[in-house]
């Protein structure tokens, strides 16, 4: 006889994913990691630089396009989103209706009571919403089309130029790809723990508590986890050191990134379209385009 | 003991615990209706006391990364939204390692476990005020709302980060804190 | 004499890792394992074998998402039992127990279930000396630094704590991994005397044979999530085809016999610890039929 399946409260490895690989050998995907990673840091660089509805939605376009051509299935992508919609339309209606809104023209849509929704507050909701979706599908596509070790080497190679800088590139790539591989380490440590704990009589469940005896709760979970993190970062180190690990001077690598000319050319077309959405921002374009169409108030 | 590949090493470890606690239910603790206080910035303060201010920084700069690909890819909150602005996940929690290191480092002469203590409040006060400064900043949030957040979450977070700074530092480094044996 | 009372019964028991998630595994396969009052238990199977999966449900951590477990009386299937009383009553110890201690003071360590459980004072105390000293810890050791014992003493203190619940079962997962031969010999010792009560019983899964040997009564072999052979123990050790398949060894005191019955000597297989095989050798080397 089958019972419902309720997942154990104990099961954590299998809850801690960090962006799937979606290895479907596209175009993007044979795109250099460092390509990828520069243009993903242009978007960030539109995002947040224009206010334009139109520009944050050519975008929109640009991004979707790469998502096709990278052969991601269409629905998968949006499933990513789902869990953040009614946020996002919690802080769009925010947005809207209670944060003033500034500008030359203000057109009231719409009055009730002490709200006011004029058209510029409509244009800031919808950018904020468009500006929330334009990055997470970026931030998706770069994870699908790109493997945890391209990730790696990319980010070593573009953080090189640091180095003047006393950035320590090498080092820096180690760092994130130690992070990386230790999670699921720690999710199985961490789950050993709380069953053990919770085989000593430990309750970790809800309560009305107060704040020193719910700090106190989370020692027999947390004190140890990092006292078994920390004994196994020495032995990391130990191991490292016994392999003639001396750092990064003049270590060469067995991975060589080659850049293309359609590297290139990628990374020139982002920053091109990347830079035309920002003038549009700084030209309000859409005040322009309202103003073309109906009256200004006096 | 400096040694550059410990540095590496923890670094990674210390980032790594702090997206677990993130990622899972571990880093949130459950406060005053519905909002949660968080301890992912807690293994940022102990790498930086344990392995200096540059450590610091770099397990901030993975916590802030997180965040951000948090909020960009599986919010769990409204709040998670702001959080895609690298001026509120990322430039802020640079500096909670730089902070926490320079207040134990004053302070350890007086008295170690005081200053863990400090320092775990001072790396907790750190991001607090930074991130919320900046949502502000930016116009995310009216600043009487910040106030308020800043009283009823970021003071409980400072105390709890003070007792975990001092747990964890204090089991690792073999120092006695406070009483001079069991309770039994 | 009477049948002795059975302590945790389970029946056809399977389990899925992640069940319902992409990442399924199926772990245990229609397990059935009984554990009588006075008995020890011995688990062999080779790691992944789903030993961990099925001492986990021996103390409530797991639910039976399929099949039953009968522990003390409660069935696991009942949603309505109280699940701290069954932790209380069946100890499950993890491998390198000692990972788990967070007190700054050994003796709070030990005290946590205690002072879990919502004893007095005085009582919690008196638990905790119990519990310390039948791992051979002195008392005294409560006022210590954790973090400043050694690691044979920590996996002790470890234990103390779970004793100090004042269970009726002891679970164990690989309870001599990581020790030195006077600190495996020393637990071993401490288990085999405190199963020597006849209301209680233990239940012990490894990979080494000679722990398993040393203490069972009746040993299961688990392979790939289902129980291959069962029986008494000085049967099922000596079953080399079993056990080797299953990339198991044998007890070195097995091995040593049919090694030399291989050779023509007439050396019965069934000595399963040192002391037996070297009687037997003894017996040999004088020339005695």
């Amino acid at each position: 006889m089958n019972r419902p399946s309720r997942p154990s409260e104990f099961e954590l490895v299998g809850r801690v994913t960090i962006g799937q690989y979606l290895p479907t050998n596209s175009q993007v995907h044979q795109l250099d990691p460092r390509a990828k990673l520069l243009m993903v840091l242009l978007l960030a660089i539109g995002v947040v630089a224009s206010d334009s509805l139109l520009g944050l939605a050519i975008l929109l376009g640009g991004v979707a396009l790469c998502l096709v051509s990278a052969r991601i299935p269409l629905g998968y992508t949006l499933d990513g989103l789902r869990p953040a919609l009614p946020f996002l339309l919690l802080l769009a209606l925010l947005q809207i209706l209670v944060i003033p809104a500034r500008g030359p023209c203000l057109r009231t849509v719409w009055e009730w009571a002490f709200f006011s929704v004029t058209d510029r507050s409509l244009l800031a909701g919808a950018v904020l919403a468009l500006r929330f979706v334009v990055m997470a599908l970026g931030i998706s596509l770069v994870s699908f089309s790109t493997s945890t070790t391209e990730l790696t080497h990319g980010i070593e190679h573009l953080l090189r130029p640091m180095q003047t800088f006393g950035l320590p590139a090498h080092e820096a790539a180690l760092v994130v790809n130690i992070t990386i591989r230790f999670l699921p380490i720690l999710a199985a440590e961490a789950e050993r723990l709380l069953k053990a704990q919770a085989s000593r009589g430990a309750d970790f469940g809800p309560g009305r508590f107060g704040l020193l005896t719910r700090a106190r709760k989370l020692l027999p979970l947390l004190v140890p986890l990092f006292l078994i993190s920390l004994r196994r970062a020495d032995q990391l180190v130990e191991a490292m050191e016994a392999r003639c690990y001396l750092g990064g001077k003049g270590r060469t690598n067995l991975i060589q990134l080659r850049a293309h000319p359609r590297d290139h050319l990628a990374v020139l077309a982002t920053s091109m379209v990347v830079a035309l959405v920002v003038y549009l921002g700084s030209i309000d374009v859409e005040g322009l385009i309202l103003s073309s169409i109906l009256p200004c108030p006096t | 003991m400096n040694n550059p590949t410990r540095k590496v090493v923890v670094a990674g470890v210390m980032g790594a615990i702090s997206v677990f606690l993130g990622a899972s239910h571990w880093g949130f603790v459950p406060w005053l209706a519905g909002a949660a206080l968080t301890i992912m910035h807690v293994p940022v303060i102990i790498g930086a006391i344990l392995e200096g201010p540059w450590v610091g920084v770099a397990i901030g700069a993975i916590f802030g990364a997180f965040s951000l690909l948090q909020g960009a890819i599986a919010p769990t909150g409204p709040a998670d939204v702001w959080f895609t602005n690298p001026l509120v996940s990322i430039l802020p929690r640079l500096l909670i390692g730089p902070i926490a290191w320079l207040a134990y480092r004053a302070l350890r002469q007086i008295s170690e476990v005081a200053a863990l203590a400090i320092s775990g409040v001072a790396g907790s006060l750190t991001n607090t005020v930074l991130v919320l400064g900046a949502l502000g900043l930016l116009r995310f949030l009216p600043w009487g709302v910040i106030g308020t957040i800043a009283v009823t979450n970021g003071l409980p977070e400072a105390v709890l980060a003070a007792v975990l700074t001092v747990a964890v530092v204090a089991a690792w480094k073999r120092i006695a804190i406070g009483q001079k044996g069991s309770t039994v | 004499m009477s049948q002795p009372d059975t302590l945790i019964s389970v029946q056809d028991l399977a389990h899925t890792y992640l069940r319902g998630t992409p990442f399924e595994v199926p772990s245990l396969r229609g397990v059935s394992l009984t554990v009588a009052a006075g008995r020890t238990v011995g688990l062999v199977g080779p790691t992944g074998s789903g030993k961990s999966t099925l001492l986990q449900h021996l103390n409530g951590l797991l639910r039976p998402q399929e099949g039953t477990v009968h522990v003390l009386g409660d069935s696991l299937t009942d949603p309505s039992i109280n699940i701290r009383d069954i932790r209380q009553r069946v100890g499950l110890v993890f491998q390198n127990p000692e990972d788990q201690l967070f007190e700054p003071y050994a003796g709070d360590d030990v005290a946590f279930g205690p002072r879990a459980l919502g004893l007095e004072r005085d009582q919690v105390r008196e638990r905790v000396r119990q519990a310390m000293e039948a791992v051979g810890l002195s008392f005294d050791l409560k006022d210590r630094l954790t973090s400043q014992l050694s690691q044979g003493e920590r996996r002790r203190l470890a234990l103390a704590g779970v004793l100090a619940l004042e269970p009726q079962i002891l679970v164990l997962d690989e309870p001599t991994a990581g020790l030195d031969p006077l600190g495996r010999r020393s637990l071993l010792d401490f288990l085999s005397s405190w199963a020597s009560d006849a209301k209680r019983a233990i239940v012990l899964a490894t990979h080494n044979m000679e722990d398993i040997a040393l203490l069972s009564d009746d040993v299961y072999v688990l392979v790939a999530g289902k129980i291959v052979l069962s029986g008494p123990a000085r049967t099922v050790l000596q079953n080399a085809d079993v056990l080797l398949q299953s990339s198991l060894s044998l007890p070195v005191s097995v091995e040593l016999s049919r090694q030399l019955r291989r050779r023509g000597l007439p050396v019965s297989t069934d000595s399963l610890t040192m002391d037996e095989a070297t009687r037997q050798i003894e017996v040999l080397l004088r020339g005695d039929s």
